[in-house]
């Protein structure tokens, strides 16, 4: 009876157990979904989210029309949403309060300001927006991204904005935009030759000297990030200028151009029946505008006049009680191969040496002079901005080979911190030519002449080229400075001085695996690795295939014969023995 | 062969096995090294290797295998599947498109330090020796277990035979007594392929990842892979996308089964005697209790 009953036990346990596996296995739920962020243009729509308040949203994001609103409001103004300081400039905060701290707070805030208004003027049978949540957070705007690409404020932009100042203020009048702080008197002035770019003060996240640290904690206290001052600066005077447009009205344009504006401001083609649009100077606040997403280039800009604050065109950069020679150095010449001056000066506009002393000072974060000049990494350093310039794809054929020069090491020689210590001024060098040397015109090489017919390689096309690709740059002119410079790209271990003619690949690589050093490059391998090195570095298409080089044998396809033949040499040979077989 | 050495072969081979007969030569001491005892293998720079397929022609030719056609139209082809080592094919080269480009991998036989395969086959037909290449001889029976126990999935079987033997790469065995390199290396076009003993070519990989750390993954794929192989890659881009596993583990294969096979022989020998002096006790039980039984009847008797 006892039996029967602990059978009975079991069996209903054992079923329990299944029923309560089965019950586990399928009461897991499908995963959710993962959405994928869905990226839309920005057409002046701004994306209400707030992650940094919020955390993860309990409700969709919003996304904001502002270009609907600016409409709506074009007479009263932009003030109705955004509050206006003590000097009636518009801060371009929103909501205009907040009040109390938290999550709450700023939620309550958006609420009141936007279901509020939506409120009054419905109730003045105006056309209004939704009052209701879901109308606001809408369920298609939760992974909507909208990425607003960043302004550039270019040469181009700078130039033209330094006519147009000068146009309506008569004079240069940088202290439009240009400002600093004294800490002492705690307000703003400006004074010429001076100017600074604005990140040198509003940029928060940098950490800087003590002397700017002073002014960015100011900065940082009222919160002026160079998002928000550029907004605020740029868009209160660009909302100035379209004011006084939007006005203008019937009145005759050229009567209140006639006394400021010259005509060819206006009408820059020949034909005076034409003139470029009002927009051109008269700038539309539309975030698109500014927000192109398109940058000029440094070709494009090379013909744009550089911002003057007085610097030399041409110095000679001396250290005081520095070991090395004084550099030449054309200002001129750099301001043209860089976008911003801040490529190079990268906190102050100041020179390099009042914040990096031959010693190192807190204002240049300890880094002395010579490593402000020739740290390889970075990219403010002569040296880093150089090294960066031969990673380009016309210079890496040769220079992914050739270690960059850093001073650090003992590697560079005499002649190479000569090229840039002078000790007084240099004139550019003379384009290369080849003109008066004998250079072979085309190589026959025979190494693979069992498989294949001789590779007939362009020597000459190849010198043509790398001379093209020097004399194109002014950075590698000035640096290479003989024609030897550009032979040693290929012709890698050649000892000018001592050898009268360039050393063929043979006179090193050995066409047998070298008996010492079986790493070294054999000649088959040398060969493949140059030429192919090169190709990849500089993306040349050609070259890539076997057959571009090596012609079918026209004996027909042959055995890799040699490999039989070199078993007889080696057997005898007790040195290659020593490597590759001890006893 | 006639059967007495056959028998012989497979008894060794058995008692081997199950002795659990593990290789160490991969832990060589520094006497070792410095004697010249030590492994040899080759480096392959895959970020040298151009696909050219010249290896495989090499080690056809002196493997005496049929023939691969290299050239440049057949290559395109070729190179549309990934390939798996064959009975006739010791070494195949594959192409990968990956972030970095195209790579092209050769694959044979890796010759791990402390290989799988010798520890599976029954007849010691695969043999590590102690100069680190894994060769077969003749007296492989066709049983592939080895093919089970590769990693690597190298070993292959010829099917198309016979009298089927297992074939795969032998690190060129018969030309290394004789002191020249493995075919594969010494046709190299890019020299892809480095010939030394262990220590030298990882040395050199790891020298060539440290001068330039952009190129390499920081990684050399068997050095501790399985144990160590003798067959190391370098690769620019992480191993498993061109075509390596990545749950291989460092432990060597053989070590997986050493308990067991370490136990085999004590219970082969244990049990016996166990159950021998279990059946004596219970004999010796039984007398003693016939022997009481008897006594307590003769006491019976006598009262």
């Amino acid at each position: 009876m006892s039996r029967k009953l602990l059978f009975l036990f079991i069996s209903v346990l054992y079923l329990i157990l299944i029923a309560s596996g089965l019950t586990l296995v399928y009461s897991v739920g499908n995963p959710e979904p993962v959405q994928k962020p869905v990226s839309a243009a920005h057409d002046n729509k701004i994306r209400i989210a707030h992650t940094e308040i919020f955390g993860k949203l309990q409700r969709p994001q919003v996304v904001f029309d502002h270009k609907k609103h600016e409409e709506a409001y074009k007479k009263e103004g932009c003030s109705t949403c955004h509050p206006v300081d003590s000097k009636n400039k518009l801060i371009f905060n929103f909501p205009k309060t907040i009040k109390g701290k938290g999550k709450k707070a700023v939620m309550k805030a958006f609420h009141d300001e936007c279901i509020e208004c939506h409120k009054k003027s419905g109730a003045e049978n105006k056309k209004t927006g939704p009052v209701t949540c879901n109308n606001c957070h809408k369920k298609e705007f939760a992974m909507l991204k909208k990425p607003i690409p960043q302004a550039e404020f270019d040469f181009y932009d700078h130039n033209k904005h330094v006519k147009i100042m000068k146009e309506k203020f008569g004079k240069d009048d940088c202290g439009q935009c240009h400002h600093t702080y004294d800490v002492k008197d705690q307000k703003l002035y400006s004074k010429k030759g001076t100017e600074e770019s604005c990140s040198s003060c509003h940029d928060l996240d940098k950490k800087r000297g003590p002397e700017l640290a002073a002014i960015t904690k100011v900065a940082a206290s009222k919160g002026l990030s160079v998002r928000k001052i550029s907004h605020q600066q740029c868009l209160n005077c660009h909302l100035e200028c379209k004011d006084s447009y939007m006005n203008v009205g019937s009145q005759d344009v050229h009567k209140i151009h006639n006394e400021k504006i010259a005509c060819n401001s206006c009408h820059i083609a020949d034909d005076y029946r034409q003139a470029v649009s009002c927009t051109e100077c008269h700038i539309p606040t539309d975030c698109s505008k500014c927000h192109t997403g398109k940058y000029r280039t440094t070709a494009e800009l090379n013909n744009v006049a550089r911002p003057d604050r007085g610097q030399r065109a041409i110095s000679l950069i001396d250290i005081e009680n520095s070991s090395m020679r004084e550099v030449p150095f054309n200002h001129q010449s750099h301001e043209k191969s860089v976008k911003s001056c801040r490529t190079c000066h990268h906190e102050t506009l100041k020179s390099c040496k009042a914040c990096h002393s031959l010693t190192g000072k807190p204002e240049g974060k300890g880094i002395n002079v010579a490593n402000a000049y020739h740290r390889m990494l970075a990219e403010q350093s002569c040296t880093g901005c150089h090294n960066k310039m031969k990673a380009q794809k016309e210079c890496a054929g040769c220079h992914y080979y050739i270690s960059a020069m850093d001073v650090g090491t003992m590697n560079p020689k005499k002649n190479n911190c000569s090229s840039c210590h002078a000790g007084k001024q240099i004139a550019m060098p003379k384009p290369l030519s080849y003109a008066g040397n004998n250079i072979k015109e085309e190589v026959e090489i025979k190494v693979l002449q069992k498989e294949f017919e001789p590779s007939k390689f362009p020597h000459r096309d190849v010198l043509n080229k790398l001379v093209k690709v020097s004399n194109d740059s002014k950075l590698a002119t000035y640096f290479h400075r003989d024609i030897q410079t550009l032979c040693n790209g290929c012709h890698h271990q050649s000892n000018t001085s001592a050898e009268l003619q360039m050393p063929r690949c043979g006179n090193c690589h050995m066409v047998d695996y070298d008996k010492q050093n079986l790493n070294k490059t054999s000649l088959l391998s040398a060969y493949h690795r140059q030429c192919q090195g090169c190709h990849e570095k500089m993306d040349i298409s050609k070259g890539r295939k076997c057959s571009e080089c090596h012609e079918a044998n026209k004996k027909g396809p042959s055995a890799i014969t040699q490999i039989k033949n070199r078993n007889v040499v080696r057997q005898n040979t007790t040195s290659m023995l020593n490597v590759w077989h001890p006893k | 062969m006639d059967r007495r050495t056959f028998l012989k072969i497979i008894g060794t081979g058995v008692a081997g096995a199950t002795t659990g007969d593990l290789l160490t030569a991969g832990k060589s001491s520094a006497g070792e090294r410095i004697s010249g005892k030590e492994f040899y293998g080759i480096l392959v720079d895959t970020t040298r290797c151009i696909g050219c397929r010249r290896c495989e022609k090499a080690c056809a030719e002196v493997n005496g295998l049929p023939n691969p056609d290299i050239s440049e139209g057949t290559n395109e082809t070729v190179f549309q599947s990934l390939r798996q080592t064959t009975d006739k094919q010791y070494t195949v080269t594959n192409k990968y498109d990956t972030e970095k480009g195209t790579i092209f991998v050769p694959k044979r036989c890796m010759h791990c330090n402390q290989p799988g395969c010798t520890v599976a086959c029954p007849t010691k037909a695969m043999k590590k020796r102690p100069t680190g290449h894994v060769t077969w001889d003749s007296n492989c029976i066709g049983c592939r277990l080895c093919m089970v126990s590769c990693p690597f999935d190298v070993p292959k079987f010829e099917y198309g035979k016979a009298m089927p033997n297992i074939q795969k790469c032998n690190l060129c065995w018969d030309r290394f007594k004789q002191g020249v390199l493995p075919a594969c290396v010494e046709v190299c076009p890019t020299q892809a392929l480095m010939a030394g003993t262990r220590r030298q070519i990882l040395d050199d990989g790891k020298r060539r990842i440290s001068m330039n750390p952009d190129k390499y993954v920081d990684h050399i794929f068997g050095e501790y892979e399985v144990g160590g192989t003798s067959h190391l890659y370098l690769s620019a881009v992480p191993f498993e996308q061109i075509g390596f596993r990545k749950d291989l583990g460092t432990k060597p294969y053989p070590e997986y089964s050493s308990f067991y096979f370490k136990t085999v022989p004590l219970v082969a020998t244990l049990t016996p005697l166990f159950m021998l002096a279990v059946s004596a006790a219970i004999k010796m039980g039984k007398e003693s209790q016939k022997q009481k039984h008897e006594e307590k009847h003769e006491e019976k008797g006598k009262h």
